[in-house]
């Protein structure tokens, strides 16, 4: 049984790469499992996905606590304590992550101790659409190469997925393309099977129980979300212009988030720590005054201070 | 005779003040939040807010708040029974001296569409017809978002949901009709209720600032353009929410004691143009078009609008 661990963010495609996976190992006769965390988070914040494929029956269930392979759709994952995404990691462990950077000067910067391979996922798509969408045929298609699963399961596992979503067929295609050459692209480290009987189960969390009669948990503090900072949301961040801008207050007042105030001279004043990078100013702006710039090195430029 | 707005003229009237501050892990494009803020604008920080379990229920996710008042969790059912009690509450410290009337609160039920379509239509009911004073805030994503987009009594025809799939037996996807909460609501003459959309800030500022004049139930339905649920970009928020008034899909309007004026009214375009902007509708157009189910939802709209007395 080989064990793969899927991080992203809400929205870039590691649940479906999961299922592509799942459903490319299914068709190559294996036995496969996938299933994506559920937690309470939205587009944008960590999450991720377990897939587990293998010759025998899977008896094994819940999360994945000692991963074969770990993909990062996202660099800036890494340094987030809440996205746990190198736990039950070894030296065996094969990471994939998502980066412009080489693989050895992944491993160094990023700390990881397995053997790291990398790819730029974002630059690649970016190229193919002209814009960031999800990630998953990328992903999927990086980890059925480390996998050794053929080029032709993932074709037939990506055009299922993806036509499950709903997606168009001229998105299909494009996804179908891309994927191939990341597959090809790809710098190869096999993925071994973890040897001998599996260690008892590290329990990843441990939820802390109050008895009842405490209560139910109680913020007593007020208007202190903005301590948790959004900026890493983002892939692009709305940059001002300052002589076209004409003071008209439609991005203050359109903003869902609450991100954009007007200084004195009605000019909007972005706070990049918490704008999630939805756009909706650069659209509304009627002078075009706000245009949509990529955070630099991927979604990992902003950093949590 | 036209609608006059006495309070919100200009898009400068609009407070510059949040009381709904970020942080919040609601997604990137949210509609709900973009209603929220603004009717925040309105309502002030002297809130207590009682939220049925949603999407909502992140935006004070432990141990973090974007408030400065007070926010409560309930079930989805039971938001109205918690503002009754937040209510009963206020008034009787009220009455023993212990809080002077100056310091009095507004009660806020904020309920996405599943609770207020579906589970907590009885709470609501009830809540109306002892004359509750307090606000009710539906932000109408038309699913239940939270969990995954499933259908709801408020999803229209011809959406795809992850429980009202596009299928052989259904092509069009959902085949009921959203519920008319609205109808529903005003059956009970409470004093004042509004349907709001954030694309018309002034529309819906104006709205928030009528309903504080009237003491009892003052119920809101807001549009809430949902990226993740409606499957398209965050960005294309404004135009998704903005093309859902004006093919007539999403009538502005108020009820005072039952009597309804619409506020706005649309030149009415296609509603193909709002439908196709959208991943849940998208097969309606591929890979064939599905001519009858685009054309029965025009007539729906066509016809609410000729028995409008505009
Ligand atoms: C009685 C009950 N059933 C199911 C749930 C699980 N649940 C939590 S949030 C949610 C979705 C609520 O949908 P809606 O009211 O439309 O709000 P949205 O999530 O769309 O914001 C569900 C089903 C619950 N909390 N309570
Ligand atoms: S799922 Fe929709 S309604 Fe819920 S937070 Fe995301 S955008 Fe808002
Ligand atoms: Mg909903």
């Amino acid at each position: 049984m080989r064990s793969i661990r899927f991080h992203g963010r809400g929205g870039q495609g590691a649940k479906t790469a999961s299922r592509i996976v799942g459903t490319a190992a299914f068709l190559e006769g294996l036995t496969a499992q996938d299933s994506p965390l559920y937690g309470a988070e939205r587009r944008g914040a960590p999450v991720s996905a377990s897939t587990r494929i293998s010759r025998e029956p899977i008896r094994e269930r819940g999360l994945i606590t000692r991963p074969d392979l770990i993909v990062i759709a996202d660099e800036s994952l890494i340094g987030d304590p809440t996205a746990r995404v190198l736990d039950g990691l070894s030296e065996r462990t094969v990471v994939f992550v998502n980066a412009a950077l080489p693989s050895e000067q992944a491993r160094d910067q990023f700390r990881i101790p397995g053997r790291v391979t990398t790819l730029d996922l974002t630059d690649m798509t970016l190229r193919q659409f002209g814009k960031p969408v999800a990630l998953s045929a990328p992903l999927g298609a990086v980890a059925c190469r480390l996998l050794g699963l053929k080029a032709e399961s993932l074709k037939a596992a990506i055009t299922g997925e993806l036509a499950d979503l709903g997606l168009p067929e001229t998105v299909i295609e494009g996804n179908l393309a891309l994927a191939a050459s990341c597959y090809d692209a790809v710098p190869v480290v096999p993925v071994e099977e973890m040897a001998g009987t599996p260690p008892a189960p590290v329990s990843l969390w441990t939820p802390v129980y109050e008895p009842p009669t405490l209560g139910s948990a109680r913020i007593s503090a007020s208007a202190n979300s903005p301590l948790r900072e959004t900026g890493g949301w983002r892939t692009f961040r709305p940059v001002l212009v300052p002589d076209k801008c004409n003071g008209c207050w439609l991005c203050f007042v359109y903003c869902p988030d609450g991100v954009i105030s007007m200084t004195k001279d009605d000019l909007p004043l972005i706070d990049y720590d918490h704008c999630k990078g939805c756009q909706i100013c650069v659209q509304e702006c009627p002078t075009k005054a706000l245009v949509a710039e990529r955070e630099q090195e991927g979604a990992g430029t902003w950093r949590a201070k | 005779m036209t609608w006059q707005r006495e309070t919100f003229k200009k898009i400068k009237q609009i407070p510059r003040e949040e009381h709904v501050l970020p942080g919040t892990s609601l997604c990137a494009g949210c509609g709900g939040l973009e209603a929220l803020r603004l009717a925040a604008k309105v309502l002030g920080d002297d809130v207590v807010y009682v939220n049925a379990a949603g999407c909502f229920t992140m935006l004070a996710a432990y141990p973090f708040t974007p408030f400065k008042g007070s926010w409560l969790y309930t079930t989805m059912g039971s938001a109205p029974a918690g503002a009754q009690g937040v209510r009963d509450a206020l008034d009787v410290l009220i009455a023993k001296g212990r809080l002077p009337k100056r310091d009095d609160l507004k009660v806020v039920v904020l309920g996405g569409d599943g609770s207020t379509y579906d589970m907590a239509l009885s709470s609501t009911s009830g809540a109306i017809y002892r004359g509750l004073d307090f606000y009710y805030f539906c932000y109408d994503n038309e699913a239940y978002g939270n969990t995954g987009v499933q259908l709801s009594a408020a999803t229209p025809y011809g959406a795809r949901t992850t429980t009202s799939p596009c299928s052989l037996q259904h092509p069009a996807g959902t085949i009921q009709e959203k519920k008319d909460i609205f109808e529903i609501w005003r059956a009970h003459k409470p004093p004042y209720i509004a349907t709001v959309a954030p694309r018309y800030p002034l529309d819906l500022a104006e709205k928030f600032a009528r309903a504080a004049t009237f003491t009892g139930p003052k119920l809101f339905l807001a549009l809430s353009a949902c990226p993740t649920g409606w499957l398209y970009d965050p960005g294309e928020t404004p135009e998704v929410a903005k093309l859902a008034v004006e093919t007539g899909l999403w009538p502005l309007k108020e009820a005072i004691n039952g009597a309804v004026t619409h506020t706005y009214i649309p030149k009415r375009k296609p509603v193909e143009e709002y439908l196709k902007l959208q991943g849940r509708f998208r097969h309606l157009f591929e890979p064939t078009k599905q001519e009858e189910a685009i054309r029965h939802i025009q007539e729906r709209v066509d016809a609410y609008w000729r028995q409008v007395n505009v």
